[in-house]
């Protein structure tokens, strides 16, 4: 079984992805394209529907057989369950359970906000050609809301809370332990993945949180992590961001 | 073994989920019923078991679950009976990918349709001042908002009109997936089906324009796949609302282009 991985910049879901396939010490050819030029939506498998309604929005695509897979989380379980490196999942049911709803949270919630953020402050530049390739009108209309420069201030506003309630959860979960679960497992890579790059953008959120400071640090120690670290292409991955998940539309 | 008690409202969207994979692995569950169009859900004797409020929660043993898909994860996982998840991985990829566009993407946009037509009416004859106090009590900010639009009536024609939007999208690309195998993500029924089902049970009433034997035969075989499995029966039979009760709908042999009267 031959594997391709299309991914972008080291950050946000593509970040999760890589790292999981490293960590769990898989083979796949990786080929880099442009998430923040909309370039995914040339993939030949950009119309399957599992990429093209991906809840996720811009995020790598995982072809095997011909079948396009998208959702970093749920790529990411797929690696754990096809790889041979350690688990990247609790070994108990309930501590599964207890991370497919951080997962959860950080998906509907914090990922949201911080693609919204980050993608006000690194812009995501696609020529029109390729926006006509999208198959989601949602994701479109987020792309070209980008591209024409409005950003809600009351959904700014509410961004900034969610990436600071994030913090302050990592904070609390961190208490006596190393990781966010009982070992290292996916939540932290889609944690850090969507946070690395807020630490500069919403700084009071990660100010005077000490744990969560040293958990990023442990993670970028990891040699899997720094493998994928170094496939970046510019100086600072973080700021590389492409339009993620919709903030939710209600309740 | 660790007793299993189920806190949920009706079978019908996120409650119905775990009511029905343990039914199909026929686990022996303590059902607590908490009338969601009464508020027990936020209620301070429920916000000690779960202090978003939030229904279902499932407690086994000593533990405390929440969020319907991943407790039908961990109950497939932990209880013998038939699996509800297959073998191959990428099935597995594919199950999870469908539920959380489910979750996500498809199903607020049906719920924003039936909480405007059903759950707002239903509640809004309630006296005005415990309808209020009822709304503060909602621990999560996000459901507030969602409430207090459902209670008067406040989604806008533009929000109405995405969700009718979204719902014609999902309507196309569950058939469309349908069309390809006999259940919706995988070749054997799985977690997916029972997530769907507690969807679109109904769909063929709701949405008789977009989804009936002619436009959407594949959805219409599969709704009346799950519906005949006995799982299926036991649980809808547990439901106390008309809105539930719109199941009897696929027991039709044919249900045609006409709206279904």
């Amino acid at each position: 079984m031959s594997m391709t991985l299309y991914h972008g910049e080291p950050n946000g879901p593509s970040f999760t992805v890589l790292a999981a396939l490293f960590e769990k010490g898989l083979e796949a050819d990786l080929v880099r394209i442009d998430l923040a030029a909309g370039e995914r939506h040339s993939l030949p498998c950009a119309q399957q529907a599992e990429v093209a309604m991906s809840v996720e929005g811009e995020g790598p695509v995982l072809v095997v057989d011909g079948e396009g897979m998208a959702d970093s989380i749920f790529i990411a379980c797929y690696l754990d369950e096809i790889g041979q490196g350690p688990a990247l999942r609790p070994a108990d049911a309930y501590g599964r359970w207890e991370m497919m709803t951080w997962c959860r949270q950080m998906i509907e919630r914090t990922a949201p906000a911080a693609a919204y953020l980050g993608c006000r402050a690194h812009p995501p530049r696609a020529e029109v050609a390729m926006l006509a390739n999208i198959g989601s009108t949602d994701l479109r209309l987020r792309w070209e809301e980008i591209g024409a420069g409005v950003f809600a201030p009351e959904k700014l506003a509410d961004s900034s809370t969610k990436i600071t309630q994030a913090a302050e959860k990592i904070e609390a979960r961190l208490d006596g332990r190393e990781w966010l679960m009982d070992a290292f497992t996916i939540a932290d890579l889609e944690s850090y993945a969507w946070l690395a790059g807020m630490v500069r953008l919403v700084p009071s959120a990660f100010a005077g949180k000490p744990r969560t400071s040293a958990w990023m640090a442990d993670l970028k120690r990891r040699p899997a992590v720094a493998r994928v670290l170094s496939l970046a292409t510019v100086v600072d991955p973080t700021t590389s961001w492409a339009p993620g998940p919709e903030i939710n539309r209600w309740g | 073994m660790a007793g299993v008690s189920l806190y949920h409202w009706e079978p019908n969207a996120n409650s119905g989920k775990p009511m029905l994979a343990l039914m199909e692995k026929g686990v022996a569950f303590t059902s607590h019923y908490l009338d969601l169009l009464n508020f027990d859900q936020h209620k301070p004797e429920y916000l000690a078991l779960n202090p978003q409020g939030t229904i279902p929660a499932m407690t086994h043993g000593k533990l405390v679950l929440t969020e319907s898909t991943a407790i039908m994860e961990y109950v497939d996982e932990v209880f013998p009976g038939p699996r509800l998840m297959p073998d191959e991985p990428r099935d597995r990829w594919r199950i999870r990918w469908w539920m959380k566009f489910m979750d996500q993407w498809l199903a607020p946009s049906f719920s924003m349709i039936g909480w405007n037509v059903f759950v707002g009416p239903a509640v809004r004859s309630k006296d005005p001042e415990r309808l209020k106090a009822a709304i503060e009590r909602i621990p999560l900010p996000e459901r507030r908002v969602a409430w207090r639009k459902a209670i008067y009536g406040l989604f806008s024609d533009d929000e109405m009109k995405e969700s009718q939007r979204r719902v014609a999208v999902g309507i196309r690309m569950l058939e469309d997936a349908l069309s390809k195998r006999e259940w919706l993500a995988s070749d054997q029924y799985s977690l997916a089906d029972v997530n769907g089902f507690n969807l679109a049970y109904a769909l063929p009433l709701s949405q008789p324009k977009l989804s009936n034997d002619d436009l959407t035969p594949n959805i219409l075989r599969w709704l009346r796949a799950i519906y005949a499995r006995p799982a299926t029966k036991t649980c809808w039979a547990m439901g106390k609302t008309a809105m539930v009760k719109r199941v009897a709908i696929l027991e039709r042999p044919h249900i045609g282009k006409e709206p279904a009267a």
